[in-house]
């Protein structure tokens, strides 16, 4: 068995601001040159929904994989905050009107079983791939798990989370049984429920992000027998730059190493940044079959997960 | 941080008639019938006090410790150099004045050495290599300058390393920046320190500390001597310490362990102070302050020595005095601390 992510695709809005724009705006807490310093540029918004978004990369994934919809087994829908699990409406049982549920049928999806994942925060994607090699491994006969995720942060509320820039985006990946390429190798993640109020323990957060995130990654490697410089590159989540310097140093890993282009420039898509870097990464033509890769993700919750990948 | 420790060892010495306490504030003192308190302050050349009684004072000693010090590792240089080296400058000009004199003890610290590595013994002093802060940079220059009264001075230096608690119970009588290190790594907000896995974690009990001043400076006492009152070789590694501490958390707050909070990560310097940097540029104020203690000291374990005390024990053990095993007592010091809720007991209070 092959298990792995055989096709990505992702839709980021057409709108794009500058972090100086976003301070005119109004939708900074933090400076623009420190966030400039702290290594973003802009970042995207949308004036569509996360399900729209969620369509349209799933329909364009559906569009260039080669996977006839009724064929896929599974869908799981992954939003990081509540709104993005609902279709808002006027009466109480709209809260029932879930997307993922209308992607099905938008789709043709007409075989596969539907499941959201939510409170996972920005790593609900990365369980989701989890998730659908797990099920992929205890259901012989099932082939094809569409994963897709999108989030749309309400309008006017301030772009910034925790020192890093937000961009609204969607992003939809293929998990198959037998892929050509992006094999899971191995998968860690830890929750840590002490940190579950966000707000309450911000500095605990912080500070707790690093350690945590430096044993859950030597623990994968030396699980996997990988050293960090086998790695060909690293897939980030896009938190600033300056939180990655201070990570690689931790785990080993050297600056060269981490595919840091789109932190700058498309800034943190929520729970799609590693999926969306392995894409770019995979159109730069930086990867040949046999590279290894790391994606490390971390979600309020609080959610760490990192994942190696054989390209 | 170990007056009130080394002040009852002093009374309780039956050639000492009398103990003048030389303090700027008046704060919670031992009360024995030898004290008399005298309010001075060492960073005035006549140390503060009306003519007539530092007249007094100096007609009657024979003995002098000079403890006072700047000890905040975060100060500037220059309050550091008004308390520390002016202070002695002041104390050592007192002492020029004191007709009865046999003994000058003063209290120094191991970390004269700065950003040496190595091996350091008691008769290392002079060094270009550096300093991790102020405080240690003002009392190495402080020592300078008891050295060069050395042929006119009866003089000793005593150079302790951190005081952790009291061997006996665990008992903290001052919190200085280990304890709130400690504190912040207990509630999530140490997230790394820099060093090497393998960096000695010197820690010393503060009665040893106290007993070990005091035979420096009565029953030992030798001029032109240098004394280590350090764990030397008994000390944890940092890895073994980082470890041990999150071991004895568990074991005293079974609870806490469910928080699942990690050990902070051991980082080269580099990384630390970019860590240091984002977190000052950022607006918290509870993280910059967690940041603020550990920049103040913890850069001493990325210069990794092993303060050596072979001189100091073969006069120590020869008298009696055993260094505590840090492995005995610093289990019973984080028991006191977290049921003191972190906070020191001055000595009365402390429990016995």
């Amino acid at each position: 068995m092959n298990l792995g992510v055989s096709a990505i695709e992702y839709v980021l809005p057409s709108k794009s601001l500058s972090v100086r724009e976003l301070e005119q705006a109004g939708l900074l807490v933090s400076s623009s040159e420190q966030l400039h310093s702290f290594g973003f540029d802009r970042c995207y918004i949308s004036e569509e929904s996360a399900d729209e978004l969620a369509r349209r990369a799933a329909v364009a994934l559906l569009g260039n994989c080669g996977v006839r919809p009724d064929a896929v087994d599974l869908l799981l829908y992954a939003g990081a905050i509540a709104p993005s699990h609902h279709i808002a409406g006027e009466h109480f049982l709209s809260s029932f009107n879930y997307p993922a549920t209308k992607l099905q049928y938008e789709l043709s999806l007409t075989h596969a079983s539907v499941v959201g994942i939510s409170q996972a925060g920005c790593m609900g994607l990365t369980y989701a791939v989890q998730v659908a090699s797990d099920y992929l491994r205890g259901n012989g006969q099932a082939q094809y798990v569409l994963c897709v995720s999108a989030d749309v942060l309400p309008n006017g509320v301030p772009r910034e989370i925790l020192y890093n820039v937000i961009s609204d985006g969607a992003c939809a990946l293929m998990v198959t049984r037998n892929s050509s390429q992006n094999r899971i190798l191995a998968h860690r993640s830890v929750t840590k429920g002490y940190y579950w109020d966000c707000i309450a323990r911000k500095n605990e957060i912080l500070a707790a992000y690093f350690p945590t995130a430096k044993n859950l990654v030597q623990d994968l490697l030396r699980g996997a027998g990988c050293a960090p410089e086998d790695l060909r590159i690293v897939l980030p989540h896009n938190v600033s730059y300056r939180s990655w310097e201070i990570l690689l140093d931790l785990i080993g890993v050297k600056k060269e190493q981490l595919f840091a282009a789109n932190i700058s420039q498309k800034g943190h898509v929520i729970a799609a940044d590693n999926w969306i870097n392995l894409k770019d990464a995979m159109n730069a033509n930086l990867l040949i079959p046999g590279d290894k890769l790391l994606a490390f993700n971390f979600g309020f919750g609080a959610n760490w997960a990192a994942t190696l990948i054989e390209h | 941080m170990v007056g009130q420790e080394l002040l009852p060892k002093i009374c309780s010495q039956q050639i000492v008639e009398k103990v003048f306490v030389l303090t700027r504030r008046i704060g919670v003192l031992p009360s024995h019938r030898k004290i008399e308190v005298v309010r001075g302050d060492v960073t005035r050349p006549d140390l503060g006090l009306q003519y007539d009684l530092r007249q007094s004072v100096a007609q009657a000693t024979t003995t002098i410790i000079h403890g006072a010090a700047e000890t905040s590792f975060s100060s500037d240089l220059s309050p550091a150099r008004a308390v520390n080296v002016a202070g002695t400058e002041h104390m050592m000009r007192f002492a020029a004045d004191c007709p009865r004199l046999k003994a000058f003890c003063h209290l120094s610290t191991v970390y004269v050495s700065g950003k040496r590595t190595g091996t350091i013994r008691e008769e290392d002093l002079e060094h270009n290599f550096g300093f991790v802060n102020a405080y240690e940079q003002s009392k190495y220059e402080a020592e300078q300058l008891v050295a060069s009264q050395a042929q006119r001075l009866p003089a000793t230096v005593v150079r302790l390393s951190t005081i952790l608690g009291r061997s006996l119970d665990g008992a903290v009588t001052k919190s200085g920046a280990i304890h709130y290190a400690l504190r912040f790594f207990f509630h999530s907000l140490a997230p790394m320190v820099p060093g090497k896995k393998e960096s000695p974690v010197d820690l010393i009990a503060s009665d040893y500390a106290a007993e070990s001043i005091a035979l420096a400076t009565f029953d030992q006492f030798t001029p032109g001597s240098t004394w280590h009152i350090c764990g030397g070789s008994d000390a944890f590694s940092l890895e073994q310490f980082l470890e041990e501490t999150l071991q004895l958390f568990y074991k005293n707050r079974p609870a806490w362990r469910k928080r699942a909070i990690e050990k902070p990560a051991i980082v080269n310097l580099e990384t630390f102070y970019l860590f240091v940097r984002s977190v000052e540029e950022l607006g918290e104020s509870v993280l910059k302050n967690s940041v603020a203690v550990l920049k103040s000291f913890a850069p001493q374990l990325a210069y990794p020595k092993l303060i050596s005390d072979a001189s100091t024990q073969h006069v120590l053990q020869r008298s009696g005095l055993a260094r505590p095993e840090i492995r005995d007592y610093y289990p019973k010091v984080i028991r006191f601390l977290l049921e003191n809720n972190w906070e020191a007991t001055p000595l009365e209070q402390a429990r016995l």
